[in-house]
């Protein structure tokens, strides 16, 4: 049952158009990711959602209600923001317990949520801290705790790793994630970071231009990308492109660039003739000793289990993840077999899967 | 935070540090230290109008100072003036900045229109409300008659219980737009991002007002009501030009007891001692306040 939806939502400031006529359903209980570069639209999607922004046109309902008019207060979401916007003159004690303390709960009950949030977030050294004598982390946490005691039906989160270092924020990812799988609170996640989207989402979003360019399971973005644009921004390293035409050879269709020549399946719906792009994902390909492309090792990039290839096949510039064993200098000539069941091909001119 | 400091101490740091401070050491000590060493000395003599010096005449004046009435009256009206216009002015202050706190059309012009009463000159504001406080003719006094809330045989400023009313209507009307531009200046000043998250926290209005506008002000509204309180203490201009002190000592500040001492007794030591103990009760009650503010500078 789809707990949020948004019904041809669109946004504008002033002449500029924002999102144009946005449709998107956010599952109950689900964990939604909003993925996308700075000024594609998502957290001003997202701000529309709690009400800081208003609506230009459509309709967004939460929990089969209209909220186009109705105040933040009321809409009963709770939400953590990219800066963590604490109170700055209020306790961490004051900033976790505002919510109750405005909603006239009493004393004692206040207390008892205020510590079980602190004692879940590792917050209880620090409650009589001012957040201006806390780290990023700690700050982020208070953020958390202030969602949490909420008990709000619905979480929205707009970057709230944006700020921590690689460590802290690859910690944060999970105690998010284990939060929302206690929890279950339908939440909303915005950031533009495909790493945490694919880490935490049942269903990640991505936008471009303010309109959504595909969204499913994060494995449905990664194994199955609908255009061209899905498929640069969801892995790491970067999948490699490789333009071309697909050409008849004895039946069968065949991919055909200037330095690659490539077999496809037979049932592949690509007509001959037809000028395509071939994405081809660096953890698709392989070293092997005869292979389907030549090339030649131009540098070897250590990640630590693997390592990242970066080859030259003529012109043509491709990154492979290799395991670290393999013997890769700088210079020598490599085979590189291709996995057949892992190639995306997409239409050079509107660059839609094929 | 260490390479700022490091940069800061620098660009205020020199070798030579004494060329550069002479300019304001100078200012300073002729314009503040001098005079100030010069009115404790003072406090000390008395100018013999027969003799035309200044005589050594000891504690004298401190002592003259403890039992005289007049002082201890002036003294009780100033500490009025302070406390009702202070008060007055804001809360007055706070609210309108907050009315005016917008983006909307017109707005600006609105608060550009409250900065006018800051370019009259005091003395001229004091006219202004003299004429308009008039018995026969004023306006003001028109409109409260019409509303009936003063009898028209109660002149404003002639009247001892309302006199000191009279003459804070003035500074209020003068004083309140300058309250209300620091607090503007404040409220813009203030992150947006709390309020988003107040607002979400369901907090009403009032509640954000009181918990996050009003504590995050707090700083901007010490230093305005020190600068205000400051000046409040030492009032001259609207008495002197309304109502001269009167009736009676309805509205003889201290300022205006220490001007009539010094310039129409010549006494000039017990002017100088008065406005020793001003000075005095300033400091006092500035750090008073600095210290239940909990003011960090």
């Amino acid at each position: 049952m789809p707990h949020i939806e948004f019904n041809k939502i669109t946004k504008d400031y002033g002449a500029v158009n924002v999102i144009r006529d946005l449709d998107l359903a956010v599952e109950d209980g689900h964990f939604t990711v909003l993925l996308g570069t700075s000024g594609c639209g998502k957290t001003t999607l997202l701000r529309m959602t709690a009400g800081l922004e208003t609506i230009t046109g459509g309709e967004l309902t939460i929990g089969n209600q209209r909220m186009n008019e109705v105040h933040p207060r009321d809409r009963d979401i709770a939400m953590v923001f990219q800066n963590y916007a604490l109170y700055p003159t209020m306790s961490v004690r004051e900033n976790i317990g505002f919510s109750l303390e405005v909603a006239k709960m009493s004393k004692g009950e206040t207390a008892k949520k205020v510590n079980e949030a602190a004692a879940v977030l590792n917050l209880t050294d620090f409650l009589d801290r001012y957040p201006r004598e806390l780290s990023g982390g700690q700050r982020q946490r208070v953020a958390m705790g202030r969602a949490m005691v909420r008990e709000a039906s619905v979480f929205l989160f707009d970057e709230p790793l944006s700020n921590l270092d690689a460590k802290l924020r690859a910690h944060m990812r999970l105690e998010i994630r284990q939060l929302h799988d206690r929890l279950k609170t339908t939440t909303l996640y915005v950031t533009h970071d495909q790493i945490e989207a694919m880490t935490m989402a049942d269903k990640i979003v991505l936008m471009k231009d303010g309109k959504i360019e595909q969204s499913g399971s994060p494995d449905d973005l990664y194994d199955r990308p609908a255009t061209k644009y899905v498929a640069d921004f969801i892995g790491s390293p970067a999948i490699n492109f490789i333009h071309g035409t697909i050409e008849a050879e004895n039946g069968t269709p065949v991919f055909a660039s200037v330095d690659i020549r490539y077999p496809l399946a037979p049932d592949c719906a690509a007509q001959p003739g037809q000028a395509v792009i071939c994405g081809l994902r660096p953890s698709d390909l392989e070293i092997a000793v005869t292979g389907d492309i030549s090339a030649t090792v131009m540098l070897a990039e250590k990640t630590g289990a693997e390592q990242n290839l970066h080859l030259k096949a003529g012109e043509q510039h491709l990154i492979v993840v290799a395991d670290r064993a393999v013997p890769a200098p700088t210079g020598q000539s490599v085979d590189v077999r291709i996995n057949t069941d892992r190639i995306h091909l997409f239409d050079a001119m509107t660059e839609q899967r094929i | 935070m260490h390479v700022t400091e490091k940069k800061f101490s620098r660009f205020v740091s020199s070798d030579h540090p004494l060329p550069w401070l002479a300019p304001l050491l100078a200012m300073l000590v002729t314009f503040t230290i001098y005079p100030l060493i010069y009115n404790i000395w003072l406090s000390f003599h008395e100018y013999a109008p027969f003799k035309r010096r200044l005589e050594f005449v000891g504690w004298d004046n401190w002592s003259t100072l403890i039992g005289d009435d007049r002082f201890w009256a002036s003294m009780g009206v100033t500490l009025l003036y302070f406390a009702v216009v202070l008060t007055i002015e804001l809360i007055l202050g706070l609210a309108l900045a907050l009315l005016l706190d917008s983006e909307d059309f017109g707005f600006g012009f609105l608060r550009g229109l409250l900065t006018m009463t800051l370019v009259v000159p005091p003395a001229i504001t004091g006219m202004m409300f003299l004429l308009m406080e008039d018995p026969e003719f004023g306006v003001i006094t028109y409109v409260l008659e019409t509303l009936g809330i003063l009898s028209s045989t109660q002149p404003i400023l002639a009247s001892p219980s309302t006199a000191l009313m009279g003459v804070m209507l003035a500074d209020i009307w003068q004083w309140t737009p300058f309250m209300v531009l620091i607090f503007i200046a404040g409220l813009r000043s203030l992150p947006q991002e709390p309020y988003e998250a107040a607002m979400l926290d369901g907090a009403s209005g009032w509640q954000i007002f009181r918990r996050i506008t009003l504590p995050l002000l707090s700083k901007v509204i010490a230093v305005a009501v020190l600068i205000r309180g400051i000046d409040l203490f030492r009032m001259f201009d609207y008495v002197f030009v309304m109502t001269s002190g009167g009736p009676g000592t309805a509205t003889y500040t201290v300022s205006l007891y220490a001007w009539q001492q010094t310039f129409s007794f010549i006494k000039w030591g017990y002017g100088a001692t008065i406005s020793l103990v001003t000075l005095l009760v300033i400091i006092f009650i500035a750090n008073l306040f600095i210290y239940l503010a909990k003011v960090r500078w």
